[in-house]
């Protein structure tokens, strides 16, 4: 109890730096949002208008104040140049982001656990030989390359998927539940999806790989095989069991990396997600939205690093006692 | 498309003309009483990924003007950072690539004319390079005040005269905007080629009629919207939507010229006083009519609160409206404006009273305007409807059956595509069948129509510029013949095949031949060239020693390059 209170606060503490640091660093950064309003006829009084709507005229420590106590109260605040609550603008983009991105995740990592614990039992073999060297370069091959190759093939040459977006043009539905399970937003997702899980599938791939093969050379692994237990029930139930932990960690922490990190798979497949709501953010010093993002971001990836050392201290006691 | 020569040829060119040219330097060298070596010069260009044209163009001019002898570090910025230095800290930058977006409402080129040169846009307004001439101000401000157009046309092009003189720019191109159509969907005699505004204009979204079974037009744009709001300006695609839903007295025609439209006629009664006359068959999209009251509320909302900044500048000149009837209203203007039909009865929407009414008594007293305040039905009168807006993928509008002009098309979806490439892809598909924006390659669009018949590519020269500004403030910017000789040493044929593709037209003022009425043909294509350019600079006292250029005797240098 003690030790989960303890990682509570630190994750308070590391929230506080994260959105601190978010505010400040919008501040800092050269540009100014008044550069996007440029009017002809912006009066200087226009101009102090805006700034005071943005709460911008105030010293910054009061604007930070502002900032904390309202984002303590669930409040991220208004986008400056969409004119809405920066929760509104986000939450429209989250379920198409989470979406894409846990589908990736999740193909990525069955895929590279199911190879890499079968890869493991192949060594010097031909399959090593081929498939380690091919997961490192698709790992390494940039995303809108992967994504283009995918597109030119399956969208533009054979027709079989659509071009790019998450619906087909004009399509309505009755609701966003509707939307998401429809078969048209499903064809729309296998591309980006995929390339997403081309991009991720290294990862997982070769940690179940470097695990297994130092799991299957533990005693515990020779007593089964004295037991005459089949390889497969060898490799799957009890060394691919063990070398799960690290990979369990790495998809907990990947999920919340590749949250924000989408902008290149979103902006080959015009896919309406966070990332690119980001970028744009950024670019046009839009501080409440792109702070929002950050923040949302910033919130998940704390919130699974919690979970993962909490599901640590209970799997391993000693992780609690350290 | 003809060309001299390819873009691989127009770098190779320039590249040679820079080793020739630095070994040119020399002659000039050694010149006696020379003032003190001009500082490094600045140049401030787009970002690569932003703006590859202006990026390659402004490489291309660094390299021109080092071969004059100066120092020039060619600096990359991203738009924001370029905009918030060049229009707010007006006199801590030397030169920058600028350019003025071509919009349906800049074929009047009073905009062009008056805010980009006159002194007293110079402070804050868009004279961001602090041109001064009491000579020019007279005629801009006589323009605006002459009301007959032959009159207007030729202080237009005096305009233009005086601009070429004094190049407070170096003007580079007018793009060619290229766009595209599927002539199996659509009727091409029903397409409308608006002049430096292309297909994608209000007269082609209302008059394209289907020829088959597909009735919706599906366009596409590069950035995500950000509101759709008839009191709020936002980005292009915004502005594409809201002139649909909303309608105005007087629209843009296909001409460039403005022509009545929610107006029945428009007549100045006198150089200060303006009739206007409604139609009696609007409705708004609520089924209430379009009343008087309605277009007077939406004049007076910006004109007489400070709840509609955005739309402020485009009332300022009207003194008091009064209703005069029905259907009429007269407006009082404070000063003469030739452009008034174009600048304010073609820019306000008319906005439902009993929708907006309401919630401008809610801003009252407080800091919020009526920007921050949404109608989830967006209720206009203008030929089409919203159906539903997701501004990062895709806006639906549907015909508004009950509109007088009611559109061909069942309605018009634009998606938000911003893979130039996957563009591409979708037109060849049929997932876009009007190709409204393009920023990929030209070459790759132009094959796409010739390997399929059915798309029509069309290619029309913008109203917009394309240009490098000078500091007319900063010395040695703020001589007249030392910017003429930036300007002469830029070669715009390599510009237009190199930066360009091809797809531009040079530009020699600031009024695009798209708008050929006030266009100039009397002021000519500058001539060009590094041995000129050294001519030009020569005689004006300009002299290299050891490879750098240095001012006229006498004359310090007083400033730091820009930080």
């Amino acid at each position: 109890m003690g030790f989960a209170l303890r990682r509570l606060a630190h994750s308070l503490f590391v929230l506080w730096a994260v959105v601190t640091i978010l505010f400040l660093m919008f501040r800092l950064m050269p540009g100014n949002p008044l550069a996007a309003y440029i009017n002809e006829q912006l009066s200087e009084d226009d101009q102090r208008l805006i700034m005071a709507q943005f709460g911008l005229n105030r010293p910054l420590y009061e604007q930070y104040v502002i900032y904390l106590w309202n984002l303590l109260q669930g409040n991220l605040g208004m986008s400056f140049f969409r004119r809405e609550p920066v929760w509104d603008v986000l939450k429209s983009a989250l379920p198409n982001t989470l979406i894409l991105t846990i589908t990736g995740l999740v193909i990525a990592y069955i895929f590279g656990i199911l190879t890499g614990a079968w890869l493991a039992t192949k060594r010097g073999t031909l399959a090593e030989a081929v498939i380690v060297p091919a997961a490192l370069a698709t790992r390494a091959a940039p995303e809108f390359w992967i994504g283009m190759i995918l597109l030119t093939i399956f969208a533009f040459t054979f027709g079989w998927f659509p071009s790019g977006g998450a619906n087909s043009a004009g399509a309505a539905y009755t609701s966003e539940w509707d939307r998401i399970l429809s078969r048209d937003y499903v064809l729309h997702l296998v591309l980006p999806a995929l390339t997403l899980a081309l991009y991720l599938q290294g990862l997982p791939l070769l940690l179940m790989r470097s695990t297994m093969l130092e799991i299957l050379h533990d005693e515990f692994i020779t007593m089964a095989k004295i037991k005459g237990l089949s390889p497969w029930r060898i490799t799957i139930h009890h060394a691919a069991r063990n070398a799960l932990l690290p990979v369990v960690t790495a998809f907990a922490l990947g999920l919340g990396a590749t949250l924000g990190g989408n902008v290149v798979v979103e902006t080959v497949f015009s896919w309406p997600g966070l990332g690119r709501l980001l970028v744009a953010a950024v670019a046009q010093s839009d501080y409440p939205l792109a702070q929002g993002a950050f923040f949302l971001i910033s919130l998940v990836l704390i919130i699974l690093n919690l979970i993962v050392d909490l599901v640590y201290g209970w799997l391993d006691p000693r992780v609690s006692h350290g | 498309m003809s060309r001299s020569f390819s873009r691989r040829q127009a770098l190779i060119i320039t590249g040679a003309t820079t080793l020739l040219s630095t070994t040119a330097l020399t002659p000039l060298a050694f010149a006696q009483g020379a003032g003190d070596p001009v500082r490094k010069i600045v140049l401030i260009t787009d970002t690569q990924g932003a703006a590859p044209q202006a990026y390659q163009a402004g490489q291309l001019i660094a390299q021109a003007w080092k071969q004059l002898g100066l120092d020039v570090e060619a600096r990359p910025m991203a738009r924001q950072a370029q905009s918030d230095l060049v229009w707010f800290n007006r006199d801590k930058w030397d030169t920058t690539m600028w350019r003025m977006v071509g919009r349906p409402e800049r074929s009047d080129p009073d905009e062009m004319t008056f805010n980009l040169f006159h002194s007293s846009t110079a402070p804050r307004g868009f004279n961001f390079v602090g041109y001064n001439s009491p000579e020019y101000d007279k005629v801009a401000e006589q323009q605006r005040q002459t009301v007959d157009p032959a009159a207007r046309q030729n202080l237009i092009k005096q305009a233009q005269q005086i601009i070429s003189r004094d190049a407070p720019y170096a003007f580079l191109v007018h793009p060619n905007t290229l766009q595209a159509f599927n002539q199996n969907v659509f009727d091409p005699a029903s397409i409308v080629v608006q002049k430096g505004v292309g297909i994608r204009n209000f007269w082609t979204f209302i008059g394209a009629t289907p020829k088959g079974t597909q009735k919706a037009m599906i366009i596409n744009s590069g950035t995500a919207l950000q509101a759709i709001h008839p009191l709020y300006i936002a980005g292009a695609p915004d502005s594409w939507m809201n002139e649909l839903i909303w309608d105005r007295l007087v629209r843009i025609g296909p001409d460039g010229l403005p022509r009545p439209w929610a107006a029945e006629s428009f007549k100045f009664v006198d150089d200060k006083t303006v009739d206007v006359v409604i139609r009696g068959d609007m409705i708004f999209h609520d089924g209430k009519p379009v009343t008087i009251d309605d277009v007077i509320f939406s004049f007076e909302a910006p004109l007489t609160t400070d709840k509609s900044p955005m739309f402020k500048p485009f009332v300022t000149d009207i003194d008091r409206i009064e209703k005069t009837g029905e259907r009429a209203m007269r407006i009082h203007l404070k000063r003469i404006n030739a452009a008034f039909a174009t600048t304010a009865l073609g820019r306000v929407f008319i906005v439902p009273k009993h929708v907006w009414e309401p919630h401008l008594k809610s801003v009252e007293g407080k800091p919020d305007t009526l920007e921050s305040i949404r109608d989830p039905m967006n209720v206009g009168s203008g030929p089409f409807r919203q159906v539903r807006a997701r501004l990062n993928e895709e806006v639906v509008i549907e015909r508004h059956a009950g509109h007088w002009a009611a559109p061909k098309v069942d309605r018009v979806v634009l998606r938000v595509i911003p893979n130039a490439e996957a563009v591409v892809g979708m037109v060849r598909s049929g997932e876009i069948n009007l190709l409204s924006e393009y920023g990929g390659d030209p070459d790759v669009l132009e094959k796409l129509s010739k390997d399929n018949p059915a798309i029509k590519l069309t290619q029309v020269t913008d109203v917009g510029i394309e240009f490098m500004a000078f500091n007319n403030r900063r010395p040695p910017f703020d001589d007249p013949v030392f910017r003429s000789a930036l300007s002469a040493a830029i070669d715009r044929n390599v510009i237009i095949q190199a930066a360009w593709n091809g797809y531009a037209v040079e530009s020699i003022s600031h009024v695009s031949p798209a708008i050929d009425f006030w266009h100039s043909t009397e002021v000519k294509a500058p001539a060009t060239g590094i041995a000129l350019a050294k001519s030009i600079l020569d005689k004006a006292g300009y002299k290299v020693e050891g490879g750098r250029l240095r001012y006229p005797p006498g004359k310090k240098e007083t400033l730091q390059p820009p930080g």
